[in-house]
């Protein structure tokens, strides 16, 4: 009845005074799972990610690097949008955690379908390179796992963030066992993610212009998008879930509302029932209208819980 | 009230305890069961407390450090200076 993974350090991490990733949004998450239709879910502690976890995409050095830079107080900054605190470190770990503990729990068949509500979120964080709000890559994190530790043979991340996720696809891109597929505002942050990008045939991206809607984004899913993920025919689903593309945020311009997110859901459902068992594993990424977010976060999981 | 007038006991003060008082005296003026002198005092020192937060939490808002990763994936930190 899908598992909920979370941990209350991931609110701890605070890149500083009016930035749009609050720990707020984690709080109007959690708030919008809160209610008694939510009660069924089977709710978890995220563990800390271990380093061997996180090195399967982020270099040992950087990431002990990293751990080893986390500022004693006040902060420090990676770049001019990535901010870290005291608290961040424990909260990357976390962030990680989930996603890699969600991926044990679903191959092991403990439930079909999981939700990690985090942050920092992660799929801007390129093996090198931390960047965009993202410290590690949870998602590709867990993908990695799924694929060293428990040996599944194919891993796709779908990533319908508004935002490209070109930390997902510097990980994915030469790697045939893996598959990356996004749909995303184009031009936007970070610049990648031109359709011509397509790795080693195992990378789909989707640009949409600005002010796109429901019909783009659904037609782009169903005549581009699904259809490259049943021919990959993974053995586990996973998401990179971002609301940003919701009309309400303020960051971004594409005009979705919460149905699509049902729709890709439920899209995503059925493929991982055709080819993954129905496994699936879903990971917070953007969204910054705290409404919005609550409002999106609720039907995505509505719709996992139905799976 | 000079800008020099913090005393040292509040000068001592970490930032949450120095909030604990002031909230404390806040609630208490609210409550109106103060005598005007106390409560002149108290919003001296209320003044005087919130002032020293204010400080505190400028130096914590100055300490950034800026993270340099080199090519090689080594991590180095160094303080950057605000103006």
């Amino acid at each position: 009845m899908t598992l909920l993974y979370t941990h209350e350090a991931c609110a701890a991490h605070d890149p500083g005074p009016h930035h749009p990733e609050s720990p707020a949004r984690l709080a109007a998450v959690l708030s919008a799972l809160a209610g008694p239709e939510f009660a069924a879910l089977d709710r978890r502690e995220a563990p800390e990610a271990t380093i061997e976890d996180i090195a399967r995409v982020h270099p040992r050095r950087l990431v002990e690097g990293l751990l080893a830079a986390i500022p004693k107080q006040g902060y420090a900054s990676i770049d001019a949008d990535t901010i870290l605190c005291p608290d961040s470190g424990r909260a990357a770990l976390r962030a990680a955690g989930a996603v890699a503990a969600a991926v044990d729990a679903v191959v092991a068949g403990e439930d079909k379908t999981a939700f990690c509500a985090v942050r920092p979120p992660g799929h801007h964080a390129e093996p090198n390179r931390p960047m965009g709000f993202c410290i590690f890559n949870n998602v590709a994190i867990g993908a990695l796992r799924a694929r060293e530790v428990h040996g599944v043979a194919r891993v796709a991340v779908i990533d319908f963030d508004v935002h490209h996720g070109n930390g997902t696809q510097a990980r994915f891109a030469a790697d045939p066992t893996l598959f990356y597929a996004s749909t995303h505002q184009s031009p936007l942050y970070p610049g990648t993610g031109a359709a011509s990008e397509t790795g080693v045939g195992n990378i789909v991206n989707l640009p949409l212009r600005p002010m796109s809607g429901s019909n783009e984004f659904r037609q782009g899913m169903t005549r581009v998008v699904l259809p490259a993920l049943a021919e990959f025919a993974p053995e586990l689903v996973m998401i990179s879930a971002g609301f940003d593309a919701h009309r309400a945020d303020p960051l971004a311009q594409l005009m979705l509302n919460e149905s699509d997110y049902e729709w890709i859901t439920e899209r995503l459902v059925e493929i991982a029932r055709d080819h993954s068992r129905g496994r699936v594993v879903s990971t917070l990424e953007g969204g910054y209208d705290l409404a919005a977010l609550g409002a999106s976060a609720a039907t995505h999981v509505r719709a996992l819980m139905a799976a | 009230m000079t800008e020099s007038s913090i005393p040292a006991d509040i000068a001592a003060m970490t930032f949450e305890d120095a909030l604990a008082e002031l909230e404390g005296i806040v609630r208490r003026l609210e409550g109106g069961q103060v005598r005007l002198d106390d409560a002149i005092q108290s919003y001296e020192r209320g003044a005087q407390l919130k002032r020293h937060c204010e400080q505190k939490l400028s130096e914590a808002q100055q300490r950034v450090d800026r993270i340099v990763i080199a090519s090689d994936g080594t991590v180095s930190s160094e303080p950057v200076k605000l103006d």
